[in-house]
């Protein structure tokens, strides 16, 4: 299903989804876009690049609080937080972030385990996807074609979106987004040219072009494995690191989180929230030992996370390429160069 | 009914401690509302505790020491002073109204001072009302 | 040739002479990132690395954040600029460093760029000093005459809001924080194993990224480098949120000069502020 609306009556639209439920949309802040829940239709902005925090949070808040207690003088009271998701509509999101969505569903969904907090939010929220403009060129850190995809891919979407001069053009990608299309009667159905125009800049936005090495999954996880004790070669790639958080908590695919018990005088929340392998304490452990202690172990686990053993594990490379944690980088380390010269290696 | 603060009272135990002692053998009067804690120095103090004080419901932090020149340990009040001086600039920046956290000299023998002290600050936090811009609120 | 390129071909220079004379064993400069505008950081070990070295206007990074992990004796050769020569007096002040380790590299330079915004860095974030205060080798030519206004102009915008506006400011500032610690993490005077946020006992602020905790964090944080923050904007550049930390440790570094009257990081033999006391404190500093 295709349908349309002008470029001026966006407004129009975010409102009426907004009547939908909660909205998460690209909103400038003072330098930096980023996904804000919507309360002005007027703050929403279409032309950005992409957001320097990933829409994971949509499905997995940085905190979330799991239990709530109160400890009394014999026995505490406890009660679990219900789980009651609105349906919620994101809009905006990037072919390589709607990706995104896909490779954490198999670690919260399909590991046989169901996650129920990634699942509630998950199945009543709808992914408008939007394709990233084919005239603009590919930012240097971005290299999502070497994941295999494009900056006007639909997968992952429900609703894929693409501008042209003076419409926005809405494609159905999945049953949940032709039901939402069929329900906003702010859009006009699009025509047989709007169909071509979709195709064509569909199209188009096959051939912009980010950074591009041929890598197969099973192959670069088989290397990191051989290059695993490669110590001389992990801890030149890493000297530069500082080990603080960015690149974990901007990325779409990272899904670390700890859990802790926030008491305060006699009333707490257990939570969880992120937590990041590039932090000293991340894997501490109580008796003082940890196994991982030094800055170039931590970063080998990181690469080998995403593209050795989450290929063996979930059948695919948990990263998509979009570049934030290269972009974040307070020193600049570059994953994709470091998935390249390793392969070299 | 009026506001009555809760204030934090970190006190040194060889002067403002055994002033406040003092105070109270003498029988002086003066308010309640300070909760004492005692400390051996007052340059043990660490500035993370008042401004967890702050977050934990207080609306006021009194802190006593020795007179500069009279440490029990010598120097120790020298190095406090310029500690709490940067945390009262901290507190300041932030925007905490710097009338709520206090530091005095008193000694052992000063017991009036310390009622006097207390009475005034007590007054200026009543003053200013309940203190909600640290305090941790429970959604 | 311009005068960044000079700098480089000098540093690269220096760097092979040092190397090859086995004068020191490790050369803290700049390499090559993924593109011309994201260098990194580079430790070049042997004379071959040297070709790596690269200096250009983003060429941002104070490398004294590096020093303190090497083992004690180590011989480094670290390249600095002015913020960063700062940095390093005052680590060498603390005693986590040795002058007699280090071969100090200066970088005397002006027009520094911004990699996220391509903007030149000036008095607004940082110190804004031409040259550094000391170094054994200069790699450039000395900068006289030049006059980038003082780093605390800044500062006047928020000395002038009343305390309820500044308690706004700073909290919607916080509320963004995202706990990824780059603050800390590319600060060349945050060097403390653990940190007090990762303590456990006492925990001073919670895990989970609440607003309270923000506070808690960046507020002690302040504290831990009031009249040692050497005004080198590293902390605010590293945040991916943009959180200016830059205001904050300008206020209270302007405010440890005026009640100490001593500057982080620009005399070898001075103490540390905050470890030390004067003859001339007075009471007043707690008014």
């Amino acid at each position: 299903m295709l349908k349309k609306i002008a470029l001026e009556k966006l407004g129009d639209l975010v409102s009426a989804l907004m009547e939908k439920g909660p909205l998460y949309a690209p909103v400038k802040g003072e330098k930096a876009v980023d996904f804000q829940e919507i309360t002005n239709p007027a703050d929403v902005i279409l032309d950005f690049y992409n957001t320097a925090m990933s829409p994971k949070f949509a499905f997995f808040p940085q905190s979330e609080d799991l239990i709530r207690y109160r400890l009394g003088k014999e026995a505490t009271e406890s009660e679990a937080v219900s789980l009651d998701a609105k349906p919620s509509v994101i809009l905006g999101v990037r072919p390589c972030d709607a990706k995104s969505f896909e490779i954490m569903d198999r670690h919260f969904l399909g590991a046989g385990i169901i996650d129920p907090y990634w699942n509630d939010k998950r199945e009543k929220t709808t992914i408008i996807g939007y394709a990233f403009d084919p005239s603009t060129a590919a930012d240097p850190a971005d290299f999502y074609n070497t994941l295999g995809i494009s900056a006007s891919d639909t997968a992952g979407s429900d609703i894929f979106m693409i501008r042209t001069d003076k419409h926005l053009l809405f494609k159905g990608i999945t049953e949940k987004g032709d039901r939402l299309l069929k329900e906003l009667s702010v859009l006009e159905a699009g025509s047989k040219t709007d169909e071509k125009t979709f195709e064509d800049k569909a199209k188009k936005g096959g051939e912009v072009k980010t950074r591009f090495m041929e890598i197969q999954d099973k192959a670069v996880a088989g290397k990191l494995v051989q290059v695993f004790n490669n110590k001389e070669f992990w801890e030149k790639a890493t000297a530069a690191c500082i080990s603080c958080g960015a690149c974990t908590f901007v990325c779409p695919t990272c899904y670390c989180f700890d859990i802790s018990d926030e008491t305060l005088f006699r009333d707490g929340v257990r939570k969880r929230f992120w937590d990041a392998c590039m932090f000293t304490d991340f894997t501490l452990e109580a008796s003082g030992h940890n196994p991982r202690p030094r800055i170039f172990q931590r970063y080998r686990q990181k690469v080998c996370h995403k593209y050795s053993y989450h290929v063996d594990k979930y059948g695919c490379i948990s990263c998509v390429g979009c570049g934030r944690c290269t972009r974040s980088c307070p020193v600049n380390i570059d994953i994709y160069s470091i998935i390249e010269s390793a392969s070299k290696l | 009914m009026d506001f009555e603060p809760k204030i934090l009272g970190i006190a040194c135990n060889w002067c403002t401690y055994t002033g406040a002692d003092l105070a109270g053998t003498t029988r002086l009067k003066y308010p309640q509302n300070v909760r004492t804690v005692r400390v051996m120095c007052s340059s043990r103090i660490n500035p993370s505790f008042i401004i967890r004080a702050f977050q934990l419901g207080a609306d006021g932090v009194l802190v006593g020491g020795c007179h500069p020149g009279d440490c029990h340990y010598g120097t120790g009040n020298l190095y406090a002073r310029r500690k709490l001086a940067v945390t009262k600039k901290i507190l300041e920046f932030a925007g905490m109204e710097p009338k709520r956290f206090r530091v005095e000299w008193i000694s052992a023998s000063e017991g009036k001072k310390y009622a006097e002290v207390v009475e005034e600050f007590t007054n200026d936090v009543k003053a200013l009302g309940p203190q909600t811009k640290f305090k941790i609120r429970k959604d | 040739m311009t005068a960044m390129k000079k700098i480089e071909e000098n540093l690269r220079k220096e760097a092979k002479r040092l190397l090859e004379g086995g004068e020191v064993s490790v050369v803290l400069a700049y390499g090559r990132g993924y593109d011309e505008n994201h260098p990194m950081p580079f430790a070049a070990r042997t004379v071959e690395d040297v070709d790596s070295l690269v200096f250009n206007e983003y060429c941002t990074f104070n490398l004294a954040r590096y020093l303190p992990k090497y083992p004690p004796k180590t011989k480094i050769a670290v390249a600095v600029k002015a913020a960063d020569s700062r940095a390093v007096v005052q680590l060498i002040q603390e005693e986590k460093v040795r002058r007699e380790d280090l071969v100090i590299l200066g970088i005397p330079v002006t027009g520094m760029k911004d990699q996220k915004t391509g903007e030149v860095i000036d008095n607004k974030t940082t110190c804004n000093m031409a040259n550094p205060v000391l170094y054994d080798i200069l790699l450039g030519d000395e900068i006289h005459g030049f006059k980038g206004g003082s780093p605390y102009d800044v500062l006047a915008e928020l000395e002038g809001m009343d305390h309820d506006a500044r308690m706004a400011f700073w909290k919607k500032e916080f509320e963004k924080c995202i706990r990824c610690f780059a603050c800390r993490k590319a600060c060349p005077m945050c060097y403390c194993d653990p940190c007090f946020m990762d303590a456990s006992r006492p925990r001073w602020a919670d895990k989970s990224p609440t607003p309270d905790g923000h506070l808690m964090y960046h507020l002690t944080r302040f504290y831990h480098l009031a009249g040692r923050c050497i005004d080198c904007g590293e902390c605010s550049r590293a945040c991916p949120v943009d959180i200016p930390l830059y205001l904050f440790h300008k206020k209270l570094a302007k405010e440890c000069e005026d009640m100490f009257q001593q500057a982080a990081g620009m005399k070898i033999e001075d103490k540390p502020a905050m470890v030390n006391y004067g003859n001339q404190d007075s009471d007043e500093m707690l008014k």
